[in-house]
């Protein structure tokens, strides 16, 4: 019986970054290792412009999207607007490396626009916090391997919106189709300056 | 090898738990009830190991209660998931860890049927129907083929009626039969399996 | 280092022995990493690539840290920690040299981390090359994880160490020039990148020299340059079933109220 708390439930994420827009997507999958359990388990949050994907050990996906929930609430109530992407990643890289003797088992993922300068971040990070900057996208999860092939091959920089949901779509729906244990459905965020579009994925059932 | 199983209708939530007491290879007894009542419009099931099962349980039973006579109102159903997944995550990060699963069924604000499953490490999926343990294994295919949404108790419990056969022929544990009840506008009631009226020592 | 929670300590140690689970890999930066001083300063240099296991995390990431504008810092073994503890004693080398009014020297800070990698021993993984100029000139050191420190003319660390060291040991000689002394550690770098698996991408420098203010050469040598896509992978809009959609704003609309300044009934608040 040896498990590994970072694909004992399965599950996978990415994000890009297009031309003036970000997008973030997952899949919705929660399993007990080869046991499917939910088709209705989202790992994207956000904080209020800011998006977060927790891939990992479900338990603490909720758990640390609930402790962020409430730090975000407090950075609100204390600089009386929302926090911004770049200082998102600081807030989870130092939350996650005050547990760097006794972690939680997640793989996140943020994305999002700069409100004053309309920038387009995301960043991913390892379990006990390492942040990984990247320009073009962040990958995470049990298809994490797979996504990176992916989205070496169909990426390219400056896709407009509509494009880059083609693109990070089919990365994720092709990466999970080769991960037993991601799937089971689908999200896409594309982010821009003045919408949000979330989209659910058609996706195989098996 | 105990069996929690949960079935969430349009207008109320199934909830079946084996009746045999377990330990080692001896069936202590064959009138088991694996559930407890939170208050009026929600009940939890639960499985593992057993001690810390029914500590668990009643403490949580406790605590929605000593909540109810302090703030004069009852919790909701996702308020209460949201407080046994936190104590479950909580306690694990103790020496000794609850080995607790639970199933939560309930209206939600006496309205709204709920289902939630936790297990013990804090995982909460709220779910239309949800099995615990290897029972999951036999019984998924056929709630994923039956299962409509707008079913109502009566072809719930058709539906549950079929996993217990299935469960009977395939499971290689003798688990003395399914303990169901039922949460509905009328309250929480026992529809089969009655421990009073099964247990042969009463 | 005050603040780090062991909370989950006992949970995971719980997981892994009883409940049979395998610890996670943490991101490493498998890494060659070298420093060298010459005539009036000191030059250190990297490579740019993360790994967690097999699999390349970052091809671009930044293994030089400023502890203070003129000390800096190459980092190898686990990324986190070598991030962490480099932004950690910055700050307590910041605060130290505004109480004494000095600007701050290298060996506190190699004091500083040493004191700080020892007291974890070793579980903290950051090994590093300390370098940089203060009023008792250009110095140079390395730090183990488990707290033990070299003083050195040139040096090398990382799985690509090996390799970077021949390079250093074949060129270096006494009384470099500042630019011998880049050449010498790009070269060093490369020898990382081209003939270890942990080592690859970029080579990052930062040059210190008495006087003046240190140089970040941020990808100093781009040796591999990924050869520009001839043609494209795009999708056809529409490619993708959606099941649903939904758009929303997530953009707070707030009216901002010009407030007049000095205005008679404000009232008078101590900040």
């Amino acid at each position: 019986m040896s498990q590994d708390p970072s694909t004992y439930n399965g599950g996978s994420a990415v994000a890009m970054v297009g031309k003036d827009c970000v997008a973030i997507a997952c899949d919705l999958r929660l399993g007990q290792q080869s046991l499917g359990v939910s088709n209705d388990f989202e790992k994207i949050f956000h904080y209020g412009h800011v998006f977060l994907a927790l891939t990992g050990l479900a338990t603490d996906v909720i758990s640390v999207h609930e402790n962020f929930r409430m730090k975000t609430n407090l950075y609100k109530m204390a600089e009386q607007r929302e926090i911004e992407p770049e200082s998102f990643a600081n807030l989870i890289s130092s939350s996650l490396y005050e547990r760097r003797f006794g972690p939680w088992f997640v793989g996140p993922i943020v994305a999002g626009l700069n409100t004053k300068s309309g920038n387009p971040f995301i960043c991913g990070f390892d379990y006990i916090g390492c942040i990984d900057f990247a320009k073009d996208f962040i990958v995470a999860g049990t298809a994490s391997e797979q996504l990176f092939g992916m989205c070496e091959s169909l990426y390219e920089p400056n896709l407009e919106p509509d494009d880059l949901f083609e693109t990070i779509s089919q990365a994720l729906l092709s990466a999970v189709d080769r991960d037993a244990l991601s799937g089971w459905g689908g999200v896409v965020y594309v982010i821009t300056k003045d919408k949000v579009v979330k989209r659910y994925l058609k996706t195989r059932q098996d | 090898m105990e069996i929690a199983l949960g079935i969430r209708v349009k207008d109320g939530v199934i909830l079946a738990t084996s009746k045999a007491f377990t330990r080692g290879i001896s069936v202590l007894k064959a009138t088991d009830d694996k559930t407890r009542m939170l208050n009026d419009y929600n009940v939890l099931a639960f499985t593992g190991e057993s001690g810390d099962t029914t500590q668990f349980a009643e403490y949580i039973q406790a605590n929605i209660q000593l909540y109810t006579m302090r703030e004069g109102s009852e919790l909701n159903s996702k308020a209460i998931a949201s407080y046994i997944r936190h104590e479950l995550a909580k306690s694990l990060r103790t020496r000794k860890p609850y080995q607790v699963n639970v199933m939560l069924a309930g209206l939600d604000k006496g309205e709204e049927p709920f289902l939630s499953m936790i297990d013990y490490m804090g995982t909460r999926v709220d779910l239309p129907y949800a099995a615990h343990g290897y029972a999951a294994f036999y019984t998924m295919s056929l709630l994923d083929r039956h299962y409509k949404p707008d079913m109502n108790v009566q072809d719930g419990m058709k539906l549950l009626d079929m996993c217990e056969a299935e469960l009977a022929k395939r499971f290689p544990v003798e688990f003395k039969g399914l303990l169901v009840k039922v949460v509905d506008k009328k309250g929480i009631r026992n529809v089969r399996g009655d421990t009073k009226v099964d247990d042969p020592e009463q | 280092m005050p603040g780090l929670s062991f909370e989950n300590f006992q949970r995971n140690e719980y997981l892994v022995n009883q409940a049979g689970f395998k610890p996670p890999r943490a991101t490493s930066t498998g890494t060659t990493i070298v420093g060298c001083r010459f005539k009036d300063g000191v030059v250190i240099a990297a490579d740019t690539r993360a790994t967690t296991g097999p699999i390349v995390a970052d091809k671009n990431c930044e293994k030089l840290h400023r502890i203070s504008p003129k000390i800096w810092c190459a980092g190898a073994g686990t990324a986190a920690d070598t991030e962490m503890v480099t932004q950690l004693i910055q700050s307590n080398l910041e605060l130290h040299s505004m109480s004494l009014n000095r600007e701050p020297r290298v060996v506190s800070a190699m004091q500083m981390l040493k004191q700080h990698l020892f007291k974890y021993q070793g579980q903290v993984g950051a090994y590093l090359i300390v370098a940089g100029v203060d009023p008792t000139g250009p110095h140079l050191f390395s730090i183990q994880a488990h707290g033990s420190t070299d003083i050195g003319y040139y040096m090398s660390l990382g799985s690509g160490s090996l390799a970077a060291i021949a390079v250093l040991e074949r060129d270096w000689k006494q009384d470099l020039s500042k630019d011998e002394a880049m050449k010498l550690c790009a070269t060093a770098i490369q020898a990382g990148i081209f003939n270890d698996l942990g080592s690859g991408s970029n080579v990052d420098m930062c040059v210190m020299e008495m006087g003046k203010d240190a140089q970040l050469y941020r990808s100093f040598m781009t040796p591999n340059v990924r050869e520009k896509k001839q043609r494209n992978y795009k999708f056809a809009r529409g490619t993708t079933a959606v099941l649903r959609q939904s758009v929303f704003d997530i953009v707070e609309v707030v009216k901002e109220e010009e407030i007049p300044v000095g205005s008679s009934d404000a009232m008078d608040v101590d900040h």
